[in-house]
């Protein structure tokens, strides 16, 4: 073997064993090491040919071992492999702040997008996700009676002897607990200003069972409950604070309803809980007692109680829906002779959410879609910056650098953008989940807890640059490739080539997106207007009402009441500007009636069927005027006299309940038999809807409350002035008829009503800003990508114009390229319009997901919206002077 | 390349190791390349010399920390004229090796005074 080909073989060696260093090292020190590996063979094979050379050979690869993994794990240039961010981190920044503008506007969108995406994601955490802030929260479950063929109500209280009877079923069921929520007038002392609040009334092993006990004192003794219970109250820490946090509460004796009660605990600030109602939504209570009765011997036909139970720690629903069916045939075989009573358990948070739960869905959705566009969005512009450095990357690659230094460019330009969008998107969600909340309903579950935190925050910020990080992954790849011949070869067209497709497909991506979004959108809004726009069956523009409670300790006969509502009712026509003044015991919209299940003996709507033939209806205790008042409709008869005739009960009845028993004939003076009495039909209304506005509820029974005793009437006032300003005028009217009276809220009907569609107010609002958001951003896209096709083509296009072409010509040209690429974003749409159609199926009201109407005025607005974005960079090549842009190229 | 690199200050690059003193000591009398300055090593009759990888890493650390600068590439006459990557000393590398040659010189003047070397020897 000759010398020259030894050392040929040499050089092959020691370039494998180099490959053992980090690639940075080799790039700089490779060529040298070889080199002088190159010198000392060539320096052993003319000392002693062969056998030295091997030994070179052995050496270097011991060498190139032990100093290639020491040069990974401890480099010469350690700034190299860490400090490339850092230089990175520079060199983005720099480049950044150089097109500030360009810089700013991508930052703001992110803000927007993610902003609004941390608002969703807050209260979808908050409501869905996180745990109940009570023990074990998966265990709890609320019980409901069925009563099947009994009578139509698949949901409702249980009676006292159902809650003994869990109790003493044992097995899975662990505990039980009845809850009551009633209102109660509360003072902190006699002769104090009373108010109303809502007492929880339940057994003393509630707090147990939620595991959570009182923050100050204690909680109630197992001997605390039943007839001649000693009267102990646990204060909520928002009651006990809003009387001025008194830390020596614990001992001392309040007022509720006038009676003496010792203040034993108050619970936690943490502590929240609610009971959940077989319609409407769930309500939290003030404080709470314990029951003075002996449940077994309650009635077992009236439903007096929302059901808690906690079952044995792990047991599966189904196990426990077992066990409280057992209990529930039990019950009916005793009391209601095997006809059909049932009880069944729903998970606790999944019972409080159900009502909520479709709205947040689809919005979380919604945030979802959003997130999505603002990714394919982000994903465009960072393309485009990448082919205006498509220059720079290539010669850089043809200097040398690594495709991984461009790709790790791109991607840091990407998720440094996200960080910035992310971090700004979480402090204006800060102050967006505050709105939202303002505007949320009431009684949204945990309202009170909904706001962002770190956790949350953070989570967001993550997403920002996730979602960075994964937009920049396109440009990143494509940067990658590029390469000078390929600069070289599209030069002509400048800028071309594979990223002007690229862009193209994520436009295309974004409209279909977007169309998606924005027909949710529409539908919502549109359902939303239904909403506003549907007649609940009053007029409730300038009324206003208060609740009035007369406990019996202030008004111990019936006789008192009447008096006292009597009083009240000239007190507040006499203030100036009031047209006219009722009462009833439950407002339209607040689900508060009280319900029993009548019949009309006798009448020809009969069917025989039991079920059919006595239906669950609101029983409505109104005063004389109140149809008049609220603005209801009659439709027969006539309203009640001012004055109660003698020896006859009126009643109205709603158009449902006529239809049913009369489908043909005159309801007028039937006779419905309600507790004792005889109701006499005198009148036919239209409801005064007393669950949604937009659909009767159960058929409604007017009687009057001067002959039905009602403790806590509300009164509405229908005034000429306004509502704010009669206010303060109604409150020192009431006070100046009984100083004792503990007054409710002064609130107007609109305030009900608007709390009524607060829940579908807020989906509105934020479905509504999600589809705008999508729209410009979809707007955005479509103008970049015309608009760099106009400077691409701006060659081509003088070329035709050159040839003869017109100007209106070449701009239908670029026209038809934004068109096509909208058209074809819609066609792709069109698969999930129908998919969100089918998720806002429980959402919307009075309008179907595939109404034409909107979809058309979507696909309409949405293709106006696109080719406007198209028209305004389009309008450029009428500015094309052939002879000028030919000589330029 | 190079302009932000980040320079070690001084004092942390004393006491050298001894590669490193070693490519400072044949910078010091002029430009070498790699095998040169490993020709050098062995001149000056160190019983272990060390390997390519261990010198080229030293080399460029030394760079990275701004001790030495690569030089041009030109034929190296003792490697049959073929071109090769020169080394020269920087001043802070300069600085460096006076310095670690003065705390050799004490060293080794305390080792004498403590017999560990013949006194009077030069």
């Amino acid at each position: 073997m000759n010398r020259d080909r030894l050392l040929r073989l040499s050089d092959r060696w020691f370039r494998l064993l180099i490959r053992c260093y980090p690639p940075d090292f080799r790039d700089d020190m490779g060529q040298a090491v070889v080199e002088a590996y190159r010198d000392r063979a060539r320096a052993a094979v003319s000392r002693g040919g062969l056998v030295l050379l091997a030994g070179v050979w052995i050496r270097a690869l011991l060498d190139a071992t032990r100093n290639g993994i020491g040069e990974w794990f401890s480099p010469a240039a350690s700034w190299r492999r860490a400090g490339n961010w850092r230089r990175d981190a520079e060199f983005a920044t720099r480049r950044l702040l150089r097109a500030p503008a360009s810089a700013a506007a991508i930052v703001a969108t992110l803000t927007v997008g993610l902003g609004m995406f941390a608002i969703v994601y807050t209260v979808f955490h908050k409501v869905l996700v996180e745990p109940m802030p009570h023990e074990d929260p998966e265990d709890l479950y609320f019980v409901w009676r069925d009563y099947g063929k009994i009578f139509d109500l698949k949901r409702g209280w249980l009676g006292g002897p159902d809650v003994a009877e869990l109790r003493t079923a044992g097995g899975v069921i662990e505990g039980v607990a009845p809850l009551a929520r009633q209102q109660a007038t509360f003072a902190v002392g006699e002769g104090a200003e009373a108010a109303e609040i809502a007492v929880m009334v339940t057994s003393p092993n509630l707090f147990e069972l939620l595991g959570v006990p009182p923050a100050m004192g204690r909680g109630f003794a197992p001997n605390e409950a039943g007839p001649g219970r000693p009267p102990l109250i646990v204060l909520t820490h928002g009651l006990w604070n809003r009387y001025g946090a008194d830390p020596s509460i614990v001992g001392r004796d309040v007022r509720l309803n006038g009676e003496a009660y010792t203040v034993i605990g108050v619970m936690p600030k943490e502590f929240r809980f609610m009971r959940h109602s077989s319609l409407g939504s769930p309500r939290g209570a003030d404080a709470y007692t314990t029951v003075t009765v002996n449940l077994v011997e309650e009635d077992p036909g009236g439903g007096s109680y929302a059901g808690l139970i906690r079952a044995r720690p792990g047991r599966p629903p189904r196990t426990v829906a077992a066990a409280v069916d057992a209990v529930g045939r039990a019950l009916d075989a005793r009391h209601f002779n095997n006809q059909g009573l049932k009880l069944y358990p729903t998970g606790m948070k999944e019972d409080l959410i159900a009502g909520i739960r479709p709205a947040i869905v689809v919005i979380g959705f919604a945030g979802l879609f959003l997130l999505l566009i603002l990714m394919v969005n982000l994903a465009t512009v960072l393309l485009a910056r990448a082919a205006q450095r498509e220059h720079e990357f290539a010669v850089s690659r043809a200097l040398g650098a690594s495709g991984a230094t461009v790709f790790r460019a791109t991607l840091f330009e990407g998720a440094l953008l996200g960080l910035l969008g992310g971090a700004a998107g979480a402090l204006w969600a800060v102050w967006g989940t505050r709105t939202l909340v303002a505007l949320a309903p009431v009684d949204l579950p945990r309202r009170d807890t909904i706001a962002l935190d770190w956790p949350l925050g953070l989570t967001v910020v993550g997403t920002g640059m996730l979602l960075g990080l994964l937009a920049a992954v396109v440009p990143a790849v494509w940067a990658t490739r590029s390469s000078l011949s390929s600069l070289l070869a599209s030069s002509a067209v400048r800028g071309g080539g594979g990223h002007g497709r690229m862009r193209r497909g994520m436009v295309v991506v974004q409209v279909a997106l977007s169309l998606v979004l924005l027909t949710a959108g529409g539908l919502v809004v549109r359902s939303f207007e239904r909403l506003l726009r549907a007649d609940p069956g009053f007029r409730p523009e300038g009324l206003v009402t208060i609740r009035v409670p007369l406990p019996p300790q202030g008004f111990p006969e019936n006789k008192d009441v009447f008096a006292a509502q009597d009083r009240i009712h000239q007190a507040l026509s006499a203030i100036p500007g009031v047209r006219a003044v009722s009462a009833v015991d439950a407002l339209p919209l607040t689900a508060g009636a009280r319900q029993a299940d009548i019949t009309i003996p006798g009448a020809p709507g009969l069917t025989g069927d039991a079920q059919k033939d006595a239906p669950l209806v609101d029983v409505i205790a109104a005063h004389a005027g109140y149809v008049e008042t609220m603005g209801m409709r009659l439709v027969a008869g006539r309203t009640f006299h001012t004055r109660p005739p003698e020896g006859v009960y009126e009643g109205l009845i709603d158009r449902q309940l006529a239809a049913r028993f009369f489908p043909s004939g005159n309801p007028l003076g039937a006779e419905i038999p309600l507790g004792q009495n005889r109701v006499t039909v005198v009148g036919v209304v239209e409801q005064a809807r007393m669950y949604g506005v937009h659909e009767d509820g159960r058929p409604q029974l007017y009687i009057r409350a001067d002959q039905w005793v009602r403790r806590r009437p509300a009164f509405v006032l229908r005034a000429d002035r306004h509502a704010q300003a009669i206010m303060p005028d109604v409150r020192a009217a009431l006070r100046r008829v009984d100083s004792r009276l503990a007054l409710g809220e002064v609130v107007t009907m609109e305030e009900i009503a608007r709390q009524a569609l607060s829940q579908e107010r807020v989906s509105a609002v934020m479905i509504a800003g999600f589809a705008l958001g999508a729209l410009v951003l979809a707007a955005m896209g479509v103008y970049g990508v015309i608009a760099g096709s106009v400077t691409r083509r701006r060659h081509e296009l003088a070329v035709r114009l050159a040839l003869g072409a017109n100007h209106p010509r070449v701009l239908r040209l670029v026209l038809a390229e934004g068109a096509r690429l909208v058209a074809l974003g819609m066609l792709i749409g069109v698969p999930g319009v129908y998919f969100a159609g089918g998720l806002l199926q429980g959402v919307l009201v009075g309008i179907a997901p595939t109404d034409p109407v909107t979809l058309a005025g979507v696909a309409v607005g949405l293709g106006a919206v696109a080719m406007l974005a198209c028209y305004a960079p389009a309008r450029r090549v009428l500015r094309i002077e052939p002879a000028q842009a030919l000589r330029e190229s | 390349m190079g302009m932000d690199r980040p320079r070690r200050p001084l004092e942390t690059t004393t006491p050298l190791r001894g590669v490193e003193f070693h490519i400072l000591l044949s910078l010091a009398a002029g430009e070498r390349h790699g095998y040169g300055i490993i020709q050098d090593i062995q001149a000056r009759g160190e019983t272990s010399v060390p390997d390519v990888g261990t010198m080229y890493r030293a080399l460029a650390r030394m760079v990275e920390s701004g001790l030495i600068e690569a030089a041009d590439r030109r034929p190296a006459p003792d490697a049959g004229d073929e071109r090769r990557h020169y080394y020269r000393i920087t001043r802070a590398g300069l600085a460096v090796a006076k310095a670690e040659a003065r705390r050799l010189e004490a060293l080794t003047r305390a080792a004498r005074l403590s017999g560990l070397l013949p006194k009077g020897a030069k």
